[in-house]
């Protein structure tokens, strides 16, 4: 569903992705995998074209979409979920929900802010409540559900791990699981391997802006030369 | 006791048209962060509009409300036609380039205003329903202004709904917060911004329209409509629409009991209450930090290359053998560039590597002038003491007020410049005993030894140039490299110990006194000081003259000022529609070249030399 080839990117003058190669079908999670700094925010934000790509091909559903702009990619059925969780702090959670909502697309289960409740009970439980007032774990499930609200066909999520309590990050763990279940494709940059590896179908492994490993995320939970020398962690359960 | 109440009426009149302009002011800020100085022609173009409406329909209640909706309408497809053609294309460019786009759209408003209505102040026809009264006690007061009063909750209840209630309004908040995550769940900015815009031209035209049957259309609302609406939306925090409303009340309320209690200080009241609101609050009443503001932030000053050297020394001397060559009108104009360079320069110092963008610069200048003015009336002192006196007087008084200026920083910042300018404007206008008023000061003459144009031109240039090349020697030392270190980050540059506050204010003193010391010259160039030397208007002029030149580079200021004065005398002498030119010469320049001139010339430069 989404084929990435040869993608180049830059800040100003600085170039920082490299020819990264990756693609991702429906109902399958890949991994993109790197140590702070290797790129892989920015890859994400080159697919969704907050940052426009100097070179390379990125096809998705069928459409190029290298180079467009933001709101028609994600017109297309690609959801984002930034970083920074970027939560509209001044409004509430049901209008957070409210600005994500799209119409409905043909082959995906419609998202409605009762199902995504039930998905996370924790929003349920405070509709009203001003995204400004929520907790870290709130707010990414939030940004989460907000992005969801567009039907997406394929979703990237930048770290959603991040900072959160091993509780919420189980949960978080159970969400992506229901999205795979869907049929939704899911591209998850991570730097928690244990959390990444438990999820993924394949692995990405990016290094300095350039893909440096690929294959499946089962043969990286066994090839620790490679963990150590990209992600520097031990061994993975 | 009626008298009291009168005034809360008057005041309540004041705040609800105040409230009509900041409203959209403040909504089309918080989305596109575009400082819109159109919106004041905006509110010209309703007051016209709607003149020429009501001039036609039947002078009832009915014709009136009519009138109104569809000057509503036409404002709202004018603001959406300006959005589209115009500010789409600067959304990306430094925001003080947006401010100078939409300057050049004031110029053009003027002189389009002017061409199709004329120059006269134009009054509405008074049937006997507008102008009736209501009695309160024995006080009267007008029937039409309670209208205006009721119009107040109810357009700030339907804008309310309109932002909590429906998807639209949603939106818009959350673009204020984050524009950039808006798009990317799929929302269509341009379309946003296009109707936002066409909301805040409606609410401005409403404004316009309810101006007529008080006072009248005319030539000069846009201006001191968009200043008023400025200070209400920086005091009641950019992009806040409660803060507007509150904000609103607050001055519409001081200024008629203002009014009552300290008569002469009126005009300055407005400024004074912005700025202690400023240093209390940085972020206005109700506002929040803004963040992600315009593009990027302009590039280092570099040292000038060889050949541009040479281009100034050449230009230079043949400055130096002007007077042998020029008649005396021409070395009167050349002496007025000359000041008006320095004048530049010294915005560009605090601007540039100082990153403090001011819309209220002029009042150096002014406060220059009038020090030696006074220099020479009060103290019947020589021009040289007088002279010294100009940047004595404007450094002292920058470093006082630059203390709390250098707390802030953006708009914010620009504002508070603004409040002071026109505080000291107000001074100058409002104090007749000491200043004259609007007749000014006269009889300020130079030396004998400066009193033919030659020798004034010489000692302009002489001034100039020490003045200019000082600010430029300064940037070189470990001065300037601390002051674009805090421009860059603050947080950094104090990390480093780089004492940033000390730094900036060192710098806007400086810029200051040098200000001062161009008023000062001019004072004694034109023999005589007026409040214009303080208003918007010259502020106005060098921001143009520093965005023109480019504020990237140190020469860009010069060639600013040189294309600005050059550019403005040519119009003056070619064309009646010498605004409307101007205008879109600076949006053309703006979209072209937003590095300004200096910028391109080096762009190009780089370009052509082989690698
Ligand atoms: N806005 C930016 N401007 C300039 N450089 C940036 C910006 N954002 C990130 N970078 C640089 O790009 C590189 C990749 O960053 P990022 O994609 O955020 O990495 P990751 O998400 O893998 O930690 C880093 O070297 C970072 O310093
Ligand atoms: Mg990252």
């Amino acid at each position: 569903m989404l084929e990435v080839a040869g993608l180049c990117s830059f800040y100003g003058r600085a170039q920082i992705l490299r020819d990264i190669a990756l693609d991702c079908a429906a109902g399958e999670v890949l991994v993109l995998l790197g140590r702070n700094g290797a790129g892989k925010s920015t890859t994400l934000k080159s697919l969704i074209g907050l940052v426009r790509p100097q070179a390379g091909s990125i096809r998705f559903a069928g459409a190029e979409i290298a180079g467009a702009e933001p709101h028609r990619i994600a017109r297309l059925g690609l959801g984002y979920v930034p970083e920074e969780r970027r939560i509209f702090t001044t409004l509430t959670v049901a209008e957070n929900l409210d600005i994500g909502r799209q119409p409905p697309r043909p082959g995906i289960r419609p998202w409605t802010p009762a199902r995504l409740y039930e998905v996370f009970p924790n929003l349920g439980a405070m509709p009203a409540r001003i995204g400004g007032r929520m907790s870290g774990g709130e707010q990414q499930m939030l940004a989460i559900a907000r992005t969801l609200m567009g039907n997406p066909r394929l979703i990237l999520l930048d770290e959603p791990s991040e900072g959160l309590a091993p509780l919420i990050v189980e949960q978080m763990a159970g969400a992506i699981a229901a999205l795979k279940r869907e049929g939704v494709g899911v591209v998850l940059a991570e730097q928690n391997l244990y959390f990444a590896l438990g999820l993924a179908d394949r692995a990405v492994v990016i290094e300095k802006g350039a893909v440096v490993w690929q294959g499946s995320a089962a043969a990286l939970a066994h090839d620790e030369a490679t963990r150590q020398r990209f992600l520097a962690v031990g061994a993975a359960s | 006791m009626d008298a009291l109440a009168v005034s809360l009426l008057t005041g309540l009149a004041d705040a609800a048209s105040l409230f009509l302009v900041a409203s959209g002011l403040t909504v089309i800020f918080g989305v596109t962060r575009v400082v819109n100085f159109a919106h004041g022609s905006l509110y010209l173009l309703g007051a016209y509009i709607g003149w020429s409406l009501l001039t036609r329909l039947p002078h009832s209640p009915l014709g009136f409300l009519l009138g109104a909706l569809a000057t509503i309408i036409a404002l709202a497809v004018i603001g959406m036609a300006l959005e589209m053609a115009l500010l789409r294309r600067v959304y990306r460019v430094p925001e003080l380039f947006q401010l100078l786009a939409t300057f050049g759209v004031v110029l053009m408003v003027q002189d389009i205003a002017q061409y199709f209505w004329g120059a006269e102040d134009l009054t509405l026809p008074r049937p006997p329903w507008l102008r009736a009264f209501v009695l309160i006690g024995n006080q009267r007061f007008p029937r039409f202004d309670l209208v205006i009063i009721i119009l107040f909750p109810l357009v700030f209840g339907v804008l309310w709904l309109l932002f909590r209630r429906t998807r639209w309004g949603r939106l818009v908040r959350a673009a204020t917060e984050d524009r950039e995550m808006v798009a990317a769940l799929g929302v269509d900015q341009r379309r946003l911004f296009t109707s936002v815009f066409a909301l805040g031209a409606g609410l401005a035209g409403l404004g316009g329209v309810l101006a007529l049957p008080d006072a009248s259309a005319n030539l000069q609302m846009d201006l001191s409509s968009v200043t008023d609406a400025f200070v209400v939306v920086v005091v009641g925090g950019l992009g806040s629409l409660p803060g507007a409303a509150l904000a609103s009340l607050l001055i519409g309320l001081l200024q008629s009991f203002g009014i009552m209690l300290i008569p002469r200080a009126t005009l300055a009241l407005v400024f004074v209450v912005m700025a202690v609101v400023l240093i209390l609050r940085p972020n206005g009443l109700l506002g929040r930090p803004i963040s992600g503001s315009g593009g990027g932030t302009p590039a280092l000053v570099r040292p000038a290359p060889m050949a541009l050297r040479a281009a100034g020394g050449a230009a230079l001397c043949a400055a130096l053998l002007a007077p042998f060559y020029l008649g005396d009108y021409a070395l009167a104009i050349a002496t007025e560039m000359l000041i008006a360079m320095l004048f530049a320069a010294s915005l560009h110092f605090m601007m540039g590597p100082g990153g403090m963008a001011s819309f209220g610069h002029a009042a150096w200048f002014g406060i220059g002038a009038y020090a030696s003015a006074f220099a020479a009336h009060l103290l019947a002192a020589p021009m040289p003491l007088g002279l010294a006196l100009a940047p004595l007087a404007a450094g002292v008084l920058a470093v006082a007020f630059g203390a709390f200026v250098v707390r802030l920083s953006g708009v914010y910042l620009a504002m508070l410049t603004l409040a002071f300018a026109e505080i000291a404007w107000a001074i100058a206008f409002q104090w007749v005993d000491l200043t004259g008023g609007d007749n000014g000061i006269l009889g300020v003459w130079p030396a004998p030894w400066a009193a033919g144009p030659r020798g004034f031109y010489w000692l302009a240039l002489g001034v100039t140039v020490g003045g200019t090349l000082a600010l430029r020697h300064l940037l070189a030392t470990p001065f300037g490299y601390s002051l674009r270190g805090a421009r860059d980050s603050r947080l950094r540059a104090e990390a480093i110990g780089i004492p940033a506050a000390r730094i900036q204010l060192a710098a806007f003193t400086l810029a200051g006194a040098a200000a001062g010391l161009a008023g000062g010259l001019y004072a004694y160039a034109k023999g005589s000081v007026f409040p214009t030397y303080i208003s918007l208007g010259h502020s106005v002029d060098a921001l143009l003259m520093v965005l023109l030149g480019g504020v990237a580079t140190m020469s860009g200021p010069i060639l600013g000022a040189l294309a600005y004065t050059g550019l403005y005398d040519l119009l003056l002498a070619a064309t009646s529609l010498w605004r409307l030119v101007l205008g879109a010469a600076i949006i053309v320049l703006v979209l072209a070249f937003p590095e300004g001139i200096a910028g391109a010339i080096l762009r190009l430069w780089t370009r052509l030399r082989p690698a």
